[in-house]
This record gives structure tokens, C-alpha cells and sequence, in this order.
């Protein structure tokens, strides 16, 4: 039988160098940042002054709206200050900075045996939890949808080169998964979910196929790449095609990360708020690379003297946080580990491409290998006129910024990046 | 601090450059060079060395008056030079290829600003506009080297300037034949066996007339996938498709399928210049039009044209007319189809119309 796909995509090198490397704990600085913006949305508000001991697992930051998450602190210490800091993404927000005292002094919410639908709920919201493969998106907006649902998908198709994060946790934590997954069945009042492997992931399908239970059903899929993105990932799976500019509720679907589902049960079962994820650190500028259970706060800077062995400075070119296909690449190493923090790679010149465009031969692969069957040529050309209207006209608020069409470009051109531009234009033009 | 590269992502990008595409159109017509040679001696080799280097020169020369950046290590230069030296008669002078090379690279190529924006295929308007300049040499076909003959791979070199050819090496192409057919009558495939024009041994330009060269640089092109299979299919398919149709009342319509398949360029044509990247559309619907419209000029100009052979006006025209096609772009994933709904509109006006004469028929029913 064929695998489950979805049309046109691109197959970058898989390069997951740390696939066999089990999960470990990372060290913790002395002092960690507590981001307050961890999520798509508003930024939660601090609920904690200076001078105050926290213990780990304590809210420092409440929800500043309804599309927004609580944060918590990783550590127990003393909060020192409240500073500006770059995100990953590049945004100045408030950071909560907290000495830690090492002494990992805990409080944690009420376990729950056997919840309801609304407790479940009301949990995921407390927890702070969000969508955790780096959209980021908090996941009690998502679990209350406006269009009846009626099945759930958790994304584990990881199809970013380098990250393995979501492997290592279907290998080691298959039956938390496969729980959490049950929780957002209850939670959205589905009796359906799938959770979508991509194929050269053997050992992990086989482990979750046998952790499997309760209307819970593990779909290998073809790799390719974006299978992970949203739209794509709801179309293999069910071949329901989510309308232009729409929603997945509208097809009954809810898309989840895997370690989101993860998250839920721990929040659930062990009444652990959203504090610590699993990442991926890699690339040839580090000389240990693996997977890492990491606190929430710790400095990049800090994971990169931690892992950097005898590799010279000069090995790390770029610094991606997230993939290498949508990945955001760093100017320093001042943010810290987030929620949405998947992955972190530090690459050598070798390992990333450095092309000079060259005129567009009009071949078309753009065109051919765009998931969203986008025009990716003609909407470069029309970001070059500074032809906004053109570009909006051809449907470049439909991209995903998958990048596969700048992926493909023999002619090494700036496609996605034209179309991140002209979508950031409509924008900014819609809001006047 | 270390200082990091930042750009927008994607951080990779794949092996495929310009370069490397025209690197394997390039491999990819050398089974046709090697068989040109094969069947017309190396007289072909020297007029491809000559159209190739003069493209280069030209487009070398073009950039460095015009102050350009120099493109010529994209290798473009050197496909279309052997695209038109495989489009000549074997016999040409010296200077046709050299004058079609300057035409093709400076008139269609550079001036329309360069790789991917020629307004056609600059190989075949440069043969077109050489059998306009010179119709008899381009016309003039010869039969291939026969070493038992007392012939030699040098045998044709005497015409590097001369244009008269004795009678007694010119030769008819299959298409004149067939040409013949259709204003005389009779059988077009008379004296044609299908194995010497798939195996190339009949005249006609130097490049088109192995059929087996052709399709094994064309496998080699799909297999690196840089061309598609859609149009050189649709092309074929319809040119079969359409000569069936226009000789259908004809007792050799088998005949003349067979014959226009394997004779002219259209083998050569629908793998080589047809999927022209600049002057091909994209979209699935407008490669069907393309293709299919190929197929249906090439079979015109082929039956009712004044000249035997259609396929490279057919490919001219259908260039000029892809910015048109252009214009009908892929349906976004998750848009809706006019097709979809338009054909829901009218499903449901028949339901209604339907419903409403099934109601009137029940009442008539109940009525009576």
C-alpha cells in the first residue's frame, strides 16, 4: 500500500545524527530568564517582584488574555530582576531573571485520576501548556473550537532535518504519549486519533503501535517534506482539505504536537506545569550533540559552552533555533530556552548552503513542488515590482513558508523570503 | 563575540544549480551527437563544434559590451549551440550554423534579457529564420555515409563551402515522401522500413533522425527528472491523436501515424526544445493545452503546409502563445474550482429541475 502523503513537497537530507542519543537531563545555570512571551499571543503578565523566592514549578507569569499561557519558573531561587532580552524570534520582551539556589524545591498542581473533559481543560490551560513543535500557539484555544470536531491528529511526523526531539520521546515515553493523546480525545469529545510517523522512523512506529490503545492509531507516513505542516499532515492522514484561509476545525480536524500530548499527560497526571521540554542540540559547531531534557530559561550561550568541547568558535557560522528548512538563525546567543524551543543547531559553514542568486530559468520546480500549489516564480517577481496588490492577487496569503520552493530553486533564489516579505506588507497594510 | 550569519530561513538548499541542468541536457544529447556521426561522418561534429563555440563567443561577447555579468559558465550557451547544430541538415556551409548560433544567442536569448527569459526557443527560431535566409541548403538532406561505397568519415568536408550537391548523395527525408502521399496518393511508408528510421538510417537533420539516440538521452533526462514527462507525451499523443483524425478516410492512416512518428523532428522536438524551460508553462491544465497544441499545429503544417516538415513552427508558435498560458495558474490547495463550483450550480438546478417535474409527475399521478 502506498504511504500517506500529500502532493508536491521536497526531500532535504534527513541528517539525524541524534536519533540514538537517549534523552538526558541538561545542567542549569546559575541563574535562569524567565521569558514571558513563550507563546504565540499576549505576553504574560509577571506575578512576581523582585526580591521574592519562587520554587520550581511556581506560576511567574500569568495569561495576559485569552490567547495567551501562564509561565513557570524552572528553578527555585530568588528573582532578581526583570530584564529585556531577545526572543528566538528576535522580539525585546521581559525576562524574569531567577538565581537558582540548586536546591530544586517543588510545588505542583493536584494530580488528577481520571479527569473530565472540563478539568482536563481547565488543566491544560493552568499548565500553561502550547503547541510545542514552535508555532507555540496555546493549546486551550485549540482545544475549543468553534466547528464540531471529530478527529484528533498528533504531528509526529518531525520532518525538520536534524531535530529528534519527538523521536526520543515516542522511543522513551511511548505510554505518556499515547495517554496524553487520550486526554485531548476526551478533552475535544473525539473518539478518533491519529498519530502520523513519518516512515524512516521504524523502531518508533513499531514502539507506538504497540503502547497504542483506545482508539488511538499510529499512520506511517511517506517522508517528505513539509509532512509535519498542518494543512498536509490533515490531508495524508484523512484527505480532507482544509479550505483556503481556513481553519482545521472546519474539517473536523485538530492538529497536536506530539510532545504537546506528552505535556498534557505530565500536567495531568502528575501535576507538573509546562516548565522543561525536550530538545535537540546539533550540528557540526558542538562537540557533544544528543537530546536533552532542558529547563525553561537557560541561556544559549550556555547550552553552547556546555556542548562545545574542543570545538573552536569558529566552527559555529549559524545558529539556528528550530530547523534548518524553517528554522529562525540568531545574531547572539542572549535567548534562552523556551516552550517552542525544539531544537537548537549550530552549524559550520559546510553545513548550510551560501548561494548568490542567479537569474530565474523559468523551470518551473517552484511551481511543482509547492504544497500549497502556489506560484512562488511569479510572486517573487511581483515583490521585486514592490507589486504588493499582484502578489496578494496570486494568493501569497495562502503560504505556509515551508520554504521547500527556495529549497528547490536551482537559481538559488529568495522565494519564500520574497513572500515573507509581501505577506508582512498586506499586513501591515490591512491594519491601517 | 563570535559573529553568526543571519538569514531568513531556508538555511538549505538542494544540489540542483543552473549549472547542473545544463550539464545533463548536455550528456543527455551526446547519444544523439554520437549518432549523427554514426550515420553522417564527422562533417555534423565539425558543424556542432562551430555552432557551439560561436553561442559562447556570442554570449560572452554580448556581456562584456553591454557590461554584464558574465553568464557563460551556466553552460546554457553550449545547449543551445548543440541543439542547433542537431536541428541542421548534415551538409550545411560552414557558416549557417555559425550565423543560426549569433542569431539564436544575441536576437532570442540575450536581448530578451538572458537565461529564462528568451521569448522562444532560441535554438528553433534560429532555424527557422536559416531556412528563411537559406531554404535551399537547409533543406538539402543527404544519405547517410556508406563506407562500402568507397565513402569515408571525411566524405562530406567537400561542402563546407559548397552548396551544389551532386544528385547522387542527396537524398528525399521520409517526410518529403510522405509529403508526396498526400498530394499524389498511394502508400506514404513506401520504400520506409520502421527500423532504419528508428535506428536513424534515412536523411534528415543530423540530430532528428535516430529516434533510438533521442529516447535514450530523453530517458536520461526524465530519470534525472529534469524534464517532466507530461508535455513530450501529450505532444506525442496527440500528434498520433490528430494524424489518425485529419487521415482517417485515408486506407494508410496506420501508415502515416507510424511515418510521422518516427520521421522529422518530432522526437527530437517534443523531448529536447518543446520543454523549454523558459518558453513551457507550468500550470497542469496549461501543459495539456500546450502539448496538445503542439500536436495539432505540428499535424496542420505536416499536411496542409507547403513544407514537409511542421515541428518547428509548431513549437514557435506554441512558445509565443505560453505567456498566455501562463496566465492559468495551479488551484491553491484548499481553493475551490470554478469547475467544482460552477459543476455544483448546475447539479443543483438539474436536481431542482428534476425534483420539481418528479413532483408534477407525482401529482399528475395522484391527479389522475
Amino acid at each position: 500500500m502506498a504511504l500517506k502523503t500529500f502532493r508536491h513537497g521536497v526531500h532535504p537530507s534527513a541528517n539525524k545524527f541524534t536519533k540514538d542519543v537517549p534523552l538526558e537531563d541538561f545542567p542549569v545555570p546559575d541563574k535562569v530568564y524567565i521569558s514571558l512571551s513563550q507563546h504565540i499571543g499576549a505576553p504574560a503578565k509577571p506575578v512576581v517582584n523582585v526580591g521574592d523566592y519562587v520554587y520550581e514549578g511556581q506560576m511567574v507569569g500569568e495569561a495576559g488574555g485569552f490567547v495567551s499561557a501562564p509561565v513557570f519558573s524552572s528553578v527555585s531561587g530568588m528573582v532578581k530582576s526583570i530584564v529585556k532580552l531577545p526572543t528566538a524570534i528576535g522580539q525585546m520582551v521581559d525576562h524574569i531573571e531567577i538565581e537558582n539556589d540548586f536546591k530544586y524545591d517543588k510545588v505542583s498542581l493536584p494530580k488528577l485520576v481520571n479527569p473530565s473533559k472540563e478539568e482536563i481543560l481547565q488543566r491544560v490551560k493552568d499548565a500553561g501548556i502550547v503547541g510545542m513543535g514552535g508555532a507555540t500557539f496555546p493549546t486551550h484555544v485549540k482545544l475549543a473550537p468553534k466547528d464540531p470536531v471529530d478527529v484528533l491528529i498528533i504531528n509526529g511526523a518531525e520532518c525538520e532535518p536534524y531535530i529528534t526531539c519527538d523521536y526520543r520521546l515516542f522511543l522513551e515515553h511511548a505510554n505518556e504519549v499515547v495517554e496524553g493523546t487520550k486526554l485531548l480525545m476526551k478533552a475535544l469529545g473525539v473518539d478518533k486519533a491519529y498519530i502520523g510517523i513519518e516512515n524512516n522512523k521504524p523502531e518508533a512506529i513499531k514502539v507506538m503501535r504497540e503502547a497504542a490503545n483506545g482508539g488511538v492509531e499510529i499512520v506511517p507516513l511517506k517522508v517528505k517534506y513539509p509532512q509535519g505542516a498542518e494543512k498536509q499532515i490533515i490531508y495524508a492522514i484523512t484527505k480532507r482539505v482544509v479550505p483556503a484561509g481556513g481553519l482545521p476545525a472546519q474539517v473536523g480536524c485538530v492538529v497536536s504536537n506530539t510532545h504537546t500530548a506528552y505535556s498534557v499527560a505530565k500536567a495531568v497526571f502528575d501535576g507538573e506545569p509546562l516548565y522543561k521540554r525536550a530538545m535537540t542540540v546539533s550540528g557540526d559547531g558542538v562537540e557533544k550533540t544528543g537530546n536533552f531534557w532542558v529547563r525553561g530559561g537557560i541561556p544559549f550561550s550556555f547550552i553552547y559552552e556546555t556542548l562545545r568541547g574542543e570545538v573552536p568558535e569558529c566552527m559555529s557560522n549559524k545558529v539556528i533555533n528550530g530547523g534548518p528548512m524553517m528554522g529562525f538563525a540568531q545574531a547572539d546567543l542572549r535567548p534562552v530556552t523556551a516552550k517552542g524551543t525544539s531544537s537548537l543547531l549550530f552549524l559550520s559553514h559546510k553545513m548550510f548552503s551560501e548561494f548568490e542568486p542567479t537569474q530565474c530559468i523559468n523551470c518551473g520546480r517552484c511551481i511543482n513542488h509547492c504544497p500549497m500549489n502556489l506560484v512562488p516564480r511569479d510572486m517573487e517577481r511581483a515583490v521585486i515590482k514592490e507589486d504588493f496588490a499582484r502578489a496578494e492577487k496570486l494568493g501569497v496569503m495562502n503560504c505556509i513558508e515551508c520554504g521547500s520552493c527556495a529549497f528547490i530553486c536551482p537559481a538559488k533564489r529568495p522565494l519564500v523570503q520574497a513572500i515573507r516579505l509581501a505577506k508582512k506588507e498586506i499586513r501591515s497594510k490591512g491594519r491601517k | 563575540m563570535a559573529k553568526y550569519i543571519v538569514s531568513s530561513s531556508p538555511h538549505i538548499t538542494s544540489k540542483t544549480t543552473t549549472q547542473k541542468i545544463m550539464l545533463d541536457v548536455i550528456i543527455a544529447l551526446i547519444p544523439a551527437t554520437i549518432a549523427s556521426f554514426l550515420i553522417y561522418g564527422l562533417y555534423p561534429i565539425f558543424i556542432m563544434i562551430l555552432s557551439v563555440g560561436c553561442a559562447v563567443t556570442a554570449e560572452w561577447l554580448f556581456n562584456l559590451v553591454t557590461k554584464r555579468q558574465q553568464s557563460v559558465r551556466d553552460l546554457s550557451a553550449i545547449v543551445t549551440g548543440m541543439i542547433l547544430a542537431l536541428n541542421l541538415p548534415p551538409v550545411v556551409p560552414f557558416y549557417v550554423p555559425m550565423v543560426g548560433s549569433f542569431f539564436a544567442i544575441i536576437i532570442v536569448k540575450m536581448l530578451f534579457g538572458g537565461i529564462g527569459r528568451n521569448f522562444a526557443n532560441p535554438a528553433i527560431t534560429a532555424r527557422i529564420f536559416l531556412v528563411l535566409c537559406w531554404a535551399g541548403v537547409m533543406t538539402r538532406f543527404v544519405n547517410p555515409i556508406d563506407l562500402s561505397n568507397g565513402m569515408n568519415l571525411f566524405s562530406y568536408f567537400e561542402n563546407v563551402v559548397n552548396i551544389n550537391l551532386p544528385d547522387a548523395i542527396t537524398s528525399a527525408t521520409p517526410l518529403a515522401g510522405v509529403k508526396e502521399a498526400i498530394e499524389a496518393g498511394g502508400n506514404p511508408a513506401a520504400g520506409l522500413s520502421a527500423l532504419d528510421m528508428f535506428l536513424g538510417r534515412i536523411g534528415g537533420s543530423a540530430g532528428e533522425v535516430s529516434t533510438l539516440a533521442i529516447l535514450i538521452g530523453a530517458l536520461y533526462l526524465l530519470i534525472k527528472r529534469v524534464i517532466d514527462w507530461k508535455i513530450p507525451v501529450i505532444y506525442i499523443g496527440s500528434v498520433v491523436v490528430f494524424t489518425a483524425i485529419f487521415f482517417a478516410n485515408s486506407e494508410y492512416v496506420g501508415e502515416y501515424v507510424w511515418t510521422y512518428l518516427l520521421g522529422g523532428g518530432l522526437m527530437f522536438g517534443a523531448f529536447f526544445m518543446a520543454t523549454d524551460y523558459a518558453t513551457s508553462p507550468k500550470a497542469p491544465l496549461a501543459v495539456c493545452i500546450y502539448g496538445i497544441g503542439l500536436g495539432f499545429l505540428t499535424v496542420i503544417f505536416r499536411k496542409f503546409g507547403s513544407m514537409s516538415e511542421g515541428v518547428s513552427f509548431a513549437i514557435l508558435l506554441m512558445n509565443i502563445v505560453t505567456p498566455l498560458l501562463e496566465k492559468i495558474t495551479p488551484r491553491i490547495f484548499g481553493m475551490k474550482s470554478k469547475w467544482e463550483t460552477n459543476g455544483k450550480k448546475i447539479g443543483e438546478w438539474f436536481k431542482k429541475v428534476f425534483s420539481k417535474k418528479q413532483k408534477s409527475e407525482e401529482k399528475e399521478a395522484q391527479n389522475g
